[in-house]
């Protein structure tokens, strides 16, 4: 096994003669060393948290970005390498408003979802006339978070260019204890403050630091308000009444 | 050898196909435009718009052939125009006034114009050229502004969106494109206005007005416009502006579109008939017409 | 000259464009919409065909008239149908009226240099189930409206819609107002007698009529069951409702 894997795993293009290609499925394991990013669907609207490793004591725990806003129906959250998912959230900006302009209405979250995943593989060499894009396969993985004539959904998309719709989902590096978690708390008839409190109580079960405001960060979208990052005040409020 | 020498000549049947092929791959282009996450952006999936040119030695000459109703009222296509809008800046921030009427050569085509093109929250166009032309670019411009803004964390500038529109159509500069806009907003520096036009001026100003009305609204503005306005006189100047070319130029009409600027972004202050000013007003009591300054006055104008 | 050259200077032009005739309207009520055209198509003096329809069904709830170059019209037509049915395979929906109002007006813009020499007007159901009109410039600009009429009796017609659809220069009798929107059979009355008025004054007009008819959902059908030459277009009886009315008009 060790010695297929030394010789397939070179080329991002090259599957191995089991069908996999490595350098995709090792882009996967990077988000692994990301941080925990949580995701909570509920009727009434979709929760994003992330946990912010503030490593050092001088650092500015406020210009750690892995929320962003998209549009003002959808949001993302991040985890692995975060700097690859500046791109693909360009594209989505950029795709959400080339689609708002062309058809004066709001893009469908999948739709969205969809148009990043494009992004995925065009890794590799390119083909004649077309662009090179990317030496690698991106190392992130987004939570994108939106509404849409079809209510509130999220999905999950990962290096590979899949995309799944979850209910909940953890990712980064307690991500399998955090969805286990998920699995246990979620219900279909969740009030968004539930949702609110869950994502922070699955993140401070998984985060090795005390969960404070300044080392987490939650954000919404709700069919009122659409997307937005909740502020140190209504954060710090919802933390105290964890 | 052949197909090698075709490639670099310039004249013949390969060059011809050649530049068939140039023109018409831009619109058949089937890569991106078609599939994937450009799915059906047509011709705006490369970022900026490609357009359509026919493939004769001057295409400018083409359109003005077909489509330029001041040199050639019979010409087919007939685009609409737009005709009278002003506005000005003062302590309260900016009026927006503009009228409603579009003619295509002689014919009112739509008295039921949108002139003022709502960018976004805060920022406000005026339509003055071919209706389509700013139409379209200044929904563009507003697609780009939410860009900005989403990129910087921070609202756009009046002034980088105007010099953003301004330098967009400079690049189509001699190629037939009419459009004089007022671009309108609020930011970090206050109240802004911006003339921006399809020659590729920009200036910034107090008081602007365009169309060809725009002289008799000037008239009007000239004599009335001051710096500490009251919100309720800087409308009624607008309005008046809007009214007096209305009334005095056959290519503007219909009714008034009154809009109002503030530090939390524009306001829709209402529609207004320009018959209707002219003989009652806004409030129904007094009308801007003459007719009731002069009714009894003499025998020419003998008591109601 | 004998030899075959010219006198004078000879100044040739690229001429792509023609003039086909024929006149669209569109009215728009509370929860339906009207759209009709007459199917005369003639260069010139002469009639090329007494049946050449300027008025196609895009969705079940959208329909687009076009008038101008027949040529022209025809493959606009073409290419709105086309990327609709990409929009269906990427969006997995029907395109809404005003999400095709758009696209018409950027597609129309995309040829800014090199126009289609066509009016269009766009006519259907909106997604909060209102009637709704869109018209176009050749250009792409474009706004919703009540009613527009469009082609060679542009000028004879919508005058007429002004004064029976806006009520212009009608004064409502003391103590009633104007309805902000007539029943099916007054519109259904008006574009008949718009199109036997324009047909007797214009000569491009003419030869038969086609009046397609869209109702929002849940809307009664009732209306229309008096109405001869009628056909349903909808293929499901539970969303809006598409009718085509076909009559004839005088053809010299």
């Amino acid at each position: 096994m060790f010695l297929t894997r030394s010789e397939y795993d070179r080329g991002v293009n090259t599957f191995s003669p089991e069908g996999r290609l490595f350098q995709v499925e090792y882009a996967i394991e990077a988000i692994k060393l990301g941080s925990t990013t949580v995701g909570v669907k509920t009727p009434e609207g979709v929760v994003l948290a992330v946990e912010k490793r503030v490593q050092s004591p001088l650092l500015e725990s406020s210009s750690i970005e892995k929320i962003m806003e998209i549009d003002g129906h959808l949001g993302c959250a991040m985890s692995g390498l975060t700097a690859d998912a500046r791109t693909m959230i360009d594209h989505a900006r950029v795709t959400s408003q080339n689609h708002a302009f062309t058809y004066d209405e709001r893009i469908k979250v999948e739709s969205v979802t969809q148009a990043v995943c494009d992004l995925a593989l065009r890794f590799g060499e390119s083909v004649h006339d077309e662009d090179a894009m990317m030496s690698r396969p991106f190392g992130v993985a987004l939570l994108i978070a939106g509404i849409d004539e079809l209510g509130p959904q999220l999905f999950h998309t990962d290096p590979s260019g899949t995309f799944v719709r979850y209910e909940a989902k953890a990712i980064g590096s307690g991500s399998e204890a955090a969805q286990t978690e998920l699995q246990d708390k979620w219900h279909s008839q969740m009030t968004l403050r539930e949702a609110q409190t869950l994502t922070l109580r699955v993140l401070k079960q998984v985060m090795e630091e005390k969960l404070d405001h300044h080392n987490v960060q939650l954000a919404q979208v709700t069919p009122q308000a659409g997307f937005e990052i909740l502020d140190e005040v209504r954060l710090k409020e919802i933390v105290d009444a964890m | 050898m052949n197909s090698f020498a075709d490639r670099f000549s310039t004249t013949g049947t390969a060059v011809e196909q050649r530049r068939i092929k140039e023109y018409v791959a831009d619109e058949e282009d089937v890569s991106d435009s078609m599939w994937g996450s450009e799915a059906g952006f047509g011709t705006i999936a490369h970022g900026t718009p490609n357009f359509m040119v026919p493939t004769v030695p001057d295409p400018s000459a083409f359109l003005r052939l077909h489509t330029d109703d001041h040199a050639d009222p019979s010409c087919r296509i007939k685009i609409k125009h737009g005709t009278t809008t002003l506005a000005f800046r003062y302590q309260g921030g900016v009026i927006v006034a503009v009228d409603s009427r579009a003619t295509a050569g002689s014919y009112v085509a739509s008295g039921t114009v949108k002139k003022v093109i709502e960018i976004n929250p805060y920022l406000l166009g005026t339509m003055a050229g071919g209706a389509a032309d700013c139409q379209y670019w200044e929904t563009y411009l507003g697609m780009q502004c939410r860009l900005h803004e989403l990129r910087n964390r921070e609202r756009i500038s009046v002034a980088a969106a105007s010099k953003y529109l301004s330098n967009l159509v400079y690049n189509y500069k001699g190629m037939g494109l009419s459009m004089g806009t007022m671009i309108c907003g609020w930011d970090k520096t206050g109240p802004a206005i911006f003339y921006v036009d399809s020659d590729g001026t920009r200036l910034k100003g107090d008081l602007f007005s365009v169309g060809s009305g725009s002289t008799f609204a000037y008239g009007v503005l000239d004599q009335g416009y001051r710096w500490d306005l009251t919100d309720e006189e800087a409308q009624e100047l607008g309005r008046r502006g809007i009214y007096a070319a209305g009334h005095r130029d056959a290519f503007s009409g219909n009714t008034i579109n009154l809009y109002h600027v503030q530090q939390q972004g524009w306001k829709f202050i209402g529609n207004y008939d320009v018959s209707e000013m002219h003989y009652n007003g806004p409030t129904g009591t007094a009308g801007y017409g003459y007719g009731v300054r002069v009714e009894g006055r003499s025998s020419a104008n003998p008591p109601a | 000259m004998p030899d075959g050259s010219y006198e004078r200077p000879q100044q040739r032009q690229f001429n792509p464009y023609s003039e086909n005739g024929g006149t669209i309207l569109a009215i728009a009520g509370a929860d339906f919409s009207v759209i009709a055209g007459d199917t005369r198509q003639s260069e010139g003096y002469s009639i090329q065909t007494r049946y050449a329809p300027k008025v196609f069904r895009l969705t079940e709830r959208a329909v687009l008239a076009v008038n101008g170059f027949a040529a022209d019209g025809n493959m606009f037509v073409k290419k709105v149908k086309q990327r609709l049915e990409w929009y269906r395979h990427a969006h997995a929906k029907d395109m809404p009226l005003r999400a095709i109002a758009r696209l018409i007006q950027t597609m129309l813009y995309a040829q800014r240099f090199f126009p289609y020499y066509v009016y269009n007007i766009l006519g259907g159901i909106e997604e909060d189930g209102t009637g709704a009109v869109y018209s176009f410039d050749p250009v792409g600009s474009y706004e919703r409206e009540a009613c527009r009429a469009a082609g060679a009796a542009q000028s004879l017609v919508q005058p007429f819609l002004d004064n029976q659809i806006y009520f212009k220069n009608q004064t409502p009798a003391p103590g009633t107002n104007h309805p902000t929107h007539l029943p099916l059979p007054d519109v259904l009355s008006i574009v008949i007698d718009s199109f036997t008025s324009a047909t007797e004054r214009h000569i491009e007009v003419g030869d038969g009529l086609e009046i397609y008819v869209v109702l929002a959902k849940g809307r009664s059908t009732q209306e229309l069951a008096s109405i001869g030459g009628l056909q349903e277009l909808s293929t499901r009886a539970e969303g809006d409702r598409m009718f085509v009315i076909r009559r004839d008009l005088k053809k010299d």
